[in-house]
């Protein structure tokens, strides 16, 4: 699969060198959306997953709306915990009046090099056409939160 | 030595919409989802309550967006006919 969900290795390092800061007033981290197959720019097909380290241009969707090369930035929850998990989470991200046809999205580190931090899967093509393309974050608990670590 | 157990990146949810923004009931089941969370895990009749509070739910929230997109409308309606924009203010007036 060219798209598969995971929380990238070269992240799991970066935490414990302390690249990434997900405090309020910490990293600016942003979500880029990826087309798989046709959708994306020049036709090209985006491959991401465990190993994906950075933000890539390959496979991002085009310019639409509200939606512009690099995504769009991510509003931050302060980090916190749940019995032995810590977890984080982030504010739904809306794109409006656009025509977007993605398979899955980077969460990456626009502070600190566009280091990569987690590849989202959407399982199948979502569209939206001169609409909104909204990204939903899980409910941020010890079990479904985006980012956790246990 | 410290073990790190599970590491995870959880599923988000895609709504999306054509020729406009989210409908009434795409918002409304984006709210409920964030409210209510019921394990995969639970006993059935847990899972069965908590399916029906959703619900229940839902229908409460379709009903205030419902309302709340209403009156906004109607705010921006009368600003429109205060400042001499009629024919703007009927467009929006038949959204």
């Amino acid at each position: 699969m060219a798209i598969a969900q995971a929380m990238c290795t070269s992240f799991k390092t970066e935490l414990l060198t302390g690249t990434h800061n997900f405090a309020t007033n910490g990293n600016a981290f942003k979500l880029a959306l990826y087309a798989e197959g046709g959708g994306g720019k020049s036709s090209t097909t985006a491959t991401l997953g465990a190993t994906t380290t950075a933000y890539t241009t390959t496979g991002e969707v085009a310019n639409s709306g509200s939606y512009t090369a690099g995504g769009g930035a991510l509003t931050k929850v302060a980090p916190t915990s749940s019995g032995t998990t810590a977890f984080t989470d982030f504010a739904d991200l809306s794109f409006t009046t656009a025509t977007i046809t993605a398979m899955g999205a980077l969460i990456y580190n626009d502070t600190n090099g566009d280091k990569a931090v987690a590849v989202l899967d959407f399982s199948s093509n979502k569209t939206s056409t001169s609409g909104t393309f909204t990204v939903q974050f899980p409910t941020a608990d010890a079990s479904n939160a985006i980012i956790r670590i246990a | 030595m410290f073990n790190v157990g599970i590491s995870q990146a959880g599923k988000v949810n895609v709504m999306t919409s054509d020729k406009g923004g989210l409908t009434n009931e795409q918002i409304a089941d984006l709210a409920v989802d964030k409210i209510v969370s019921i394990s995969d895990e639970a006993p059935a009749h847990i899972r069965q309550q908590a399916n029906q509070f959703r619900e229940h739910l839902k229908n409460v929230m379709y009903h205030y967006l419902l309302l709340a997109r209403s009156e906004e409308r109607g705010t921006i309606i009368q600003a429109l006919l205060s400042g001499g924009q009629k024919e703007t203010a009927e467009l929006i007036r038949r959204l």
